[in-house]
């Protein structure tokens, strides 16, 4: 959707003079004692595919803002490429004239910002329809489609209010709404939530992520909270000091931080929400696991030191799991935390959840049975099981084994998470 | 030794001289030039004023008060209806009606000047610092000193005392449309430039809304530096409330003075609260 291409982008007087000193491997510290200019953005390039949410995450300074406003160019990026594929073809971005750029930010890329950007003279409504007007759609057409989009992020009657009537949360709606109603494909969005309040910001998380799965617009998140780039992003990228230090999943993020930078950050993050039982699964059959037994054709595993609970399994799938002999009862896991009353809880059964669950629900399934977990896809195959040192190190965020690890990175795509 | 006290004494700089034979050079041969500069105020003030006379001194009484109370409140129009009864029924209603005339006149062109260059200067920091000084010799000029040249320019009269009150009452609008738009939320502006704004829909959909009560104050400051020029333009026979004033003065006839100045207070008091009811609306 977006592909871009070893982008720079250096502040000062004859910027250019410090492209032949990057280039030469000179620290960017060196370059702003030398010659006064400071890089904002090194050499930095990735691609967004169609319909996803690609967050951007760094602290202040690290040039995130700068690389998303090279993106539709409020800031004129000093060398690389910016390309944008349309219905009509590929956009070079980067070499459209002043008409040209217009068209695009109207037709194209709409954008949110951190401090919202409302025009306090303009009633709400007017404020949506900004983007059609800017346009020239004629004001009963640009009206309706703002209301429409008023009603889609949840402010259904507000359109006559000015936005200083509204809460914070409030007019970021108003601000989402905005960047809706010209139908651009992309969604470029500046730390929209970084002003608001705690509970509100999860809450337009959620929001946001709702209407993206109404809309399938192709997102470019910019934050500096971890956890918000975690929660939201298909894909997140680590930015530090202009370069992006890593691409990946959440939980590619989270389980291989590639450099030290990103495991500091993501020492402090919240995983629960992220990683995903398969990856903290010890495979079965596997190292860790002797054969007990068989009955009608169905091999028993237990896991070495742990005589008592043994895994039945017939071509790879589950069969059914026994605590010291008995078998017992298998719920899904997805049921078990549909159940509310507390006196179905803690028996013993064995829950079977998912490949995608996540540890939050997987650790929430553990308050209703203590047994350890089986996870199994689709087909019932058996990929592994947790217990709760699978669940210890998965907070801790590390893999069960380097066995799972080859699996893991061997068969998930880096979309895995779409 | 004398003359190392005093230094001054060695040479006198004929600035005077300078300027006199500059204003001469420029009486003589730019006549046309400010002649065209005459016309188009003329025809201004003229309409205004006969505007202002054809209208029934009661009703325009009335018309005062109402937009008195439209603009602030009831209680202004009160006291509008009550000041500018007081100014009519002291025998001035003629003269503040001039006066009136002449302060609408200049404000026009104020505005038709001003609010055009204080957007420029808003947008170019090079033109700002290059008008700043100019503004500033406007604004600290003694008001007196700005009616020689323009005698020598314009002649006397009504049009000449307008134009010397459009000088001497620019710089404010000049400065604050300048200062209202730089101080627009920039993340406003970078919105409306994000959404594909050309650069007039910034201006008039964004900047100049946005600037409008910063804009306002500007014309307020405007219309009570014209009012206090326009009085001092009676000096060249600009007519109006000024005239009794100065007849007062020469013929040291307090109470005719007083009336005059009563008048001038009042206008500029229901002036000043109209225009700043304007721009609390905007």
């Amino acid at each position: 959707m977006i592909r871009v291409e070893h982008l720079f982008k250096v502040f000062g007087d004859e910027p250019e003079r410090a492209l032949p000193m990057l280039e030469e491997g000179r620290s960017k510290a060196d370059i702003r004692e030398e010659t006064g200019l400071t890089v904002g953005v090194n050499d930095v390039s990735f691609e967004l595919e169609p319909g996803e949410v690609f967050v951007i995450m760094g602290l202040s300074g690290s040039g995130k803002s700068t690389l998303l406003r090279c993106i539709n160019r409020l800031i004129e990026p000093l060398s690389g490429k910016v390309m944008l594929t349309t219905d009509e073809g590929e956009i070079d971005v980067t070499a459209l004239n002043d008409a040209e750029l217009r068209e695009l930010r109207r037709e194209r890329m709409s954008m949110v910002f951190q401090g919202f950007g409302l025009f306090p003279h303009r009633t709400v409504l007017d404020n949506v329809a900004f983007g059609q007007e800017v346009r020239g759609s004629p004001r009963e057409e640009r009206h309706r489609v703002a209301r429409e989009m008023l009603n889609i992020v949840g402010l259904e009657g507000w359109g006559d209010s000015k936005p200083n009537e509204l809460s914070g949360g409030m007019q970021q709606r108003v601000g989402l709404a905005r960047a809706l109603a010209t139908q651009a494909n992309v969604l470029l969005m500046d730390e929209p939530f970084s002003a608001l309040d705690p509970l509100i910001k999860v809450n337009m998380q959620n929001e946001l992520l709702r209407i993206q799965g109404e809309l399938h617009r192709t997102i470019l998140f910019i934050t500096h909270d971890l956890d918000e780039a975690l929660r939201i992003g298909t894909r997140v990228a680590i930015m530090d000091d202009g370069e992006i230090v890593q691409i990946g999943t959440p939980e590619e993020i989270i389980v291989e931080p590639r450099t030290e930078y990103v495991a500091d950050f993501v020492e402090h993050a919240d995983p629960t929400g992220v990683i995903t039982a398969r990856t903290v699964a010890v495979p079965v059959p596997g190292q860790r696991f002797e054969e007990s037994g068989e009955e009608d054709g169905t091999t028993y595993y237990r896991r070495t030191g742990y005589p008592d609970v043994s895994y039945g399994m017939r071509d790879g799938r589950f069969v059914d799991m026994r605590v010291d002999g008995e078998p017992v009862e298998a719920i899904r896991l997805d049921d078990a935390l549909k159940e509310e009353t507390p006196e179905i809880r803690r028996r013993d059964a064995v829950l079977l959840c998912g490949p995608r669950a996540t540890l939050k629900q997987v650790l929430r399934g553990r308050t209703y049975s203590r047994l350890p977990q089986v996870v199994v896809d689709s087909d019932d195959r058996v990929l592994g099981v947790i217990s709760e040192n699978e669940l210890v190190h998965g907070i801790l965020y590390k893999r069960a084994n380097e066995e799972a690890a080859v699996a893991h990175v061997g068969d998930a795509p880096a979309t895995a998470r779409r | 030794m004398t003359t190392f006290l005093n230094v001054f004494d060695t040479y006198t700089v004929p600035l005077d001289q300078w300027v006199q034979a500059g204003v001469d050079w420029l009486s003589i041969n730019a006549r046309g030039f400010f002649q065209a500069i005459k016309w188009p105020v003329e025809q201004v003030l003229d309409g205004i004023e006969m505007l202002l006379q054809v209208v029934p001194p009661t009703i325009m009484l009335v018309l005062i008060a109402l937009l008195a109370w439209r603009t602030v409140g009831w209680k202004m129009g009160l006291f509008a209806l009550a000041a500018m009864g007081l100014v009519g029924f002291t025998g001035m209603w003629e003269l503040t009606m001039t006066t009136l005339s002449m302060v609408l006149a200049a404000v026009v062109f104020c505005v038709v000047v001003g609010v055009p260059l204080g957007i420029v200067a808003a947008r170019s920091d090079t033109f700002a610092s290059g008008i700043r000084p100019v503004l500033d010799v406007m604004q600290t000029t003694p008001a007196f000193v700005y009616l020689v040249p323009v005698v020598m320019l314009f002649g006397i009269g009504t049009v000449a005392g307008v134009l010397a009150t459009i000088v001497f009452a620019l710089p404010p609008i000049i400065r604050l449309t300048n200062l209202g738009i730089r101080q627009v939320e920039p993340e406003a502006v970078e919105a409306a430039v994000a959404f594909g704004s050309s650069p007039s829909q910034i201006l008039f959909k964004v900047q100049m809304p946005l600037a409008m009560p910063t804009i306002m104050a500007g014309l307020n400051q405007t219309i009570m530096l014209s009012l206090s020029m326009v009085v001092i333009a009676a000096l060249i026979g600009a007519g109006g409330l000024g005239t009794p004033v100065f007849r007062g003065l020469n013929s040291l006839n307090v109470g005719l003075a007083a009336v005059g100045g009563l008048g001038i207070v009042l206008l500029a008091i229901v002036l000043d609260r109209i225009t700043q009811g304007l721009s609390e609306n905007t």
